[in-house]
């Protein structure tokens, strides 16, 4: 299981990378979208944690290029706002969103129900 | 039954005269003096009410005036005219009777005492008012004689008449006493004798009986009937003027036939005048008849009328005026009442719409603490976890690496939450000094990561000697947050946003807040004033943010104008006073 995690709060994703290695599973970090994008070329990733509101490419535009590039990608938005606002642009899949502060407990299970459900 | 008596006193003294004014409700009614208004409405309401009665009224007793004087003239000069007739024809009628005696009886008979005392019966009988007749001759000396009165061989030779009676046909005298002291009259017939010399028939004639004639005319109580002679000698007896042979300044020239109306003071009285000297075809008389009409009393019946009619005006004038006063006072009340409501409305609006700035900043604000605290979470979680996962390798270091990030990121959140304190806080600040640098990098705080995110160029330019301002800071702050956060919908990514501020003269600033956004159509930039007007869909919008900042910027004393390019961009500009106006604020 691989994860992708895309954030412009570079400590944030650090941790979060550390912390998912120590309950075995390996997590890349992209902080700006391009990186994102290059990261996803060369590897091969399950599930692609993105945070909506980023420099450049947001989080749904981030979704659609890496959607073209991996169709069998699952993807999780992480947003600093409270309320969960529904994606315009989602296609029949419905779009998982969780709020941050995040609880790695939380997100580790929804990866594997998203996992397990393909 | 109290509360009747209570709406009543409400209703004398309505609630807009009770007005206090409040400085906050203030700026929001559509009137200011709802005295003045009532007053003016009841002005102008009873002027165009009551300028047509007037008018007609003036018309009216106009009308009444001149339609009277010229009744009272016509029926004057008719009365004239009669009266006049009848004193010439009584006149007249005896004189030809003489005529007649003289040219049937011939001097023989008429000589003869027995016979002229039979004429003189039959004269009485035909005529009256005869008193007595006799026959003289061309020396005066009177040579028969019929009547009650022991007259005869009296000479007339020196008497004026007896002259005047030589010189004409016919001659009729002035009233006189004469030797038997009673008022008569003298007719006196000139004939010739079978000798050639003349001789005069005379007759006396009693004025009872022409004072009868003349007081038959008399109609009503105000009219007075009498005639004067040539010289202005009462010839008989006048109400105003009184007893006979009275002089008298009516003096008219002898010899007019015409009938004449004046109108003439008398005794403060004002008296319509009839005159007209009584004359005929051979000879002229000594009488000027006089009809004198007393205005006063003919007006009567007029001056009756125009009580009524004053009266009947004078009650449509008081209810006039007493339903215009109750209209004016309900009407002005109701608008009050609805202005009340209204201003009330607007300040709550206004109000409502601070605190959905202060929401839309909270927002914000939450996203803006939420980024450090998922720092916090993770980091203090990692390090839980070095502590959980028993293998892990534990370095002092990077522990203390952690924990120092966990601050920064406590610090973070600690000037967000301060920003947004010392920002709310400004709203119950009345009127302070303001720095102009400060509140916009404040205002623009809270929009830091937005414009990050969409890569919104936002450039603030304002001058080293740009002044402190002095004005109200809750207001003003209102003003830009409203502003600021309309520019940033309006921007599309990669857009530019600036803020220019410039001191226009020692008391003036302008502040532009430009953005090359979206624009706004022409036909919207006439009504973003206009409250509720909104272009945002779904009631995203209150449609209050640009009116609210409109009335805002009024109420700082400044004034708020907009030019807008469709597609191009947006500017507001907004000219403040460097120091407020205390007074024009309150």
């Amino acid at each position: 299981m691989k994860i992708l995690l895309v954030d412009d709060e570079q400590k944030f994703i650090n941790m979060l990378a550390k912390r998912l290695a120590l309950r075995g599973i390996e997590a890349d970090t992209a902080y700006t979208g391009e990186e994102a994008l290059k990261k996803a070329e060369s590897a091969v990733y399950d599930v692609a944690v993105l945070d909506i509101k980023m420099p450049g490419i947001s989080g749904p535009q981030l979704k659609r290029k890496l959607f073209t590039l991996h169709p069998n990608l699952n993807f999780i938005f992480v947003t600093g706002h409270g309320a969960v606002e529904k994606s315009e642009e989602d296609g029949s899949e419905k779009d998982i969103y969780l709020s941050k502060p995040l609880d790695i407990d939380f997100l580790i299970e929804t990866v594997q129900e998203l996992i397990q459900a393909r | 039954m109290l509360k009747i008596f209570q709406d009543f006193l409400k209703s004398l003294w309505p609630e807009f005269y009770r007005h206090r004014t409040n400085v906050h409700l203030n700026s929001f009614y559509t009137f200011t003096n709802y005295r003045y208004l009532w007053f003016i409405s009841i002005s102008v309401l009873a002027a165009t009410a009551l300028a047509p009665i007037c008018i007609a009224t003036l018309i009216y007793y106009q009308l009444i005036e001149t339609s009277v004087d010229s009744d009272l003239n016509h029926r004057t000069k008719q009365l004239t005219v009669a009266a006049k007739s009848a004193v010439t024809f009584f006149m007249e009628e005896r004189l030809n009777a003489l005529t007649f005696t003289v040219n049937e009886n011939g001097y023989e008979q008429l000589t003869d005492n027995t016979r002229l005392a039979e004429i003189l019966k039959n004269l009485k009988l035909g005529f009256g008012g005869v008193t007595d007749l006799s026959v003289l001759d061309a020396d005066g000396n009177q040579v028969a004689y019929a009547g009650p009165f022991n007259l005869e061989g009296k000479n007339y030779k020196n008497q004026s008449w007896f002259e005047q009676s030589l010189k004409q046909i016919n001659y009729i005298s002035e009233v006189f006493t004469g030797y038997r002291d009673v008022p008569h009259i003298i007719i006196t017939v000139r004939s010739v004798k079978p000798d050639g010399s003349s001789f005069i028939l005379r007759a006396t004639l009693d004025t009872e009986r022409l004072m009868q004639t003349l007081s038959s005319y008399k109609t009503g109580d105000y009219a007075d009937i009498f005639l004067v002679n040539h010289e202005g000698k009462l010839q008989t007896p006048s109400i105003h003027y009184g007893a006979i042979f009275t002089p008298t300044n009516l003096i008219f020239p002898a010899g007019s036939d015409e009938s004449e109306v004046i109108e003439i003071f008398l005794n403060g009285k004002s008296i319509i005048s009839g005159h007209s000297s009584i004359s005929r075809d051979l000879t002229s008389t000594p009488f000027t008849l006089m009809v004198l009409k007393e205005k006063a009393g003919m007006l009567k019946f007029w001056q009756d009328m125009s009580f009524k009619f004053n009266w009947i005006m004078g009650a449509s004038v008081v209810v006039i005026l007493i339903v215009i006063t109750f209209a004016s006072t309900f009407m002005v009340n109701k608008l009050y009442r609805a202005d009340k409501a209204k201003a009330e409305t607007m300040m709550q609006m206004e109000q409502s719409q601070q605190l959905a700035s202060i929401g839309q900043l909270a927002a914000g604000v939450a996203h803006e603490i939420n980024n450090p605290l998922a720092v916090i979470n993770q980091t203090a979680g990692y390090m839980k976890d070095l502590f959980s996962f028993k293998d892990q390798e534990r370095d002092d270091d990077e522990i203390v690496e952690y924990i120092d990030s966990i601050l920064d990121a406590v610090d973070r959140c600690g000037t967000i939450t301060r920003q947004l304190l010392g920002f709310v806080r400004q709203f119950d600040v009345k009127i302070k000094k303001v720095n102009l640098q400060k509140l916009i990098s404040q205002v623009l705080s809270f929009h830091k990561k937005e414009a990050e995110y969409r890569r919104i160029h936002v450039t603030v330019s304002i001058p080293d000697s740009f002044p402190e301002l002095e004005t109200d800071s809750s207001k003003f702050q209102q003003v830009l947050v409203n502003l600021i956060n309309n520019a940033f919908q309006a921007v599309e990514e990669g857009n530019c946003l600036d803020i220019i501020a410039s001191q226009l003269s020692p008391n003036t600033i302008e502040l532009v807040i430009h953005d090359t956004g979206c624009g706004i159509p022409e036909e919207n930039l006439k009504k973003i004033h206009e409250p509720f007007f909104s272009t945002k869909k779904n009631g995203s919008g209150t449609g209050l943010g640009l009116s609210i900042t409109y009335g805002l910027v009024k109420k700082l004393g400044g004034r708020i104008s907009v030019q807008s390019t469709e597609g191009v961009g947006t500017s507001f500009t907004i000219h403040l006073p460097v120091k407020i106006n205390e007074g024009r604020n309150a």
